[in-house]
């Protein structure tokens, strides 16, 4: 299950990474050449980057607080399975001596 | 594609995804600073020969500085009189300079013609002009208006 979820986490920071890499040179490009060839005009352009950036910042956002929720979820339970395993590991150690002990 | 040329176009698109985001952020702050700022700015506009008589022209004076290049398409007056009809001025017998240099504030000045609806008394003139404004590559059409210029006339 949780091998899944992180393959899932990898492939979604994979793709904001293309994202964040390509989305502001195409629109820019794509923005340059319509405004160029009159087929919008500046304020059409910049409207639509806003409307587009704060679309992201609003996804990146939500995505960013669930990411981090199941990542401290994740740290906590690891963190409890190991202080599991060092009691554990105490205990046979204590075992172990108290056999030797007796023999 | 080997290790290296992948690493190599990674940093290349990181740079210019960068200076494309820096580019877009410069240009949006500019157009919205230029959008929102005023045609003329410390502007001053008055009537310079108060009480107006007989058949003379109104003489109007202005100063104020401009911040970007804009020429104007339009000036015209409008004269509320005290039981608020509006008239309007819009004959001019002297020319204003239609596109002032940007910067420093210089001075300017029109006549306009009286019309015949104006019978002594006390006005509040406006004087509105449409402007087309150019920064950068930006272009825009912008209006402002200067109100509350007394006229008086005998």
């Amino acid at each position: 299950m949780d091998d899944k979820k992180n393959q899932i986490i990898t492939e979604q920071v994979e793709r904001w990474d293309l994202y964040a890499r390509l989305t502001p040179t195409a629109f820019l490009l794509s923005s340059i050449i319509l405004i160029i060839f009159d087929i919008i005009d500046f304020e059409t352009a910049f409207y639509v980057g806003l409307v587009g950036f704060a679309i992201t910042a609003v996804v990146w956002w939500w995505w960013a607080i669930f990411t981090i929720k199941y990542l401290i979820t994740t740290l906590n339970r690891a963190s409890k399975n190991l202080q599991e395993v060092n009691q554990e590991v105490k205990a046979i150690t204590q075992e172990v001596k108290s056999i030797r002990d007796e023999s | 594609m080997n290790l290296n040329n992948y690493a190599l176009i990674k940093a290349a698109t990181n740079i210019i995804s960068g200076f494309s985001m820096v580019t877009l952020i410069v240009l949006g702050v500019a157009y919205m600073s230029f959008k929102n700022s005023f045609v003329y700015q410390d502007v001053q506009i008055q009537i310079i020969n108060n009480p107006v008589t007989g058949d003379k022209d109104i003489e109007f004076a202005m100063i104020g500085s401009k911040r970007h290049d804009c020429a104007s398409t339009r000036v015209y007056g409008t004269a509320y009189s005290e039981d608020n009809r509006a008239i309007i001025l819009d004959r001019f017998s002297k020319q204003y300079i239609y596109n002032t240099t940007p910067g420093d504030a210089i001075p300017n000045s029109w006549s306009l013609v009286k019309p015949k609806e104006i019978i002594p008394g006390m006005y509040r003139v406006s004087i509105t002009g449409e402007f087309v404004c150019t920064y950068i590559v930006f272009k825009q059409e912008k209006i402002q208006s200067y109100d509350n210029i007394l006229l008086i006339v005998k």
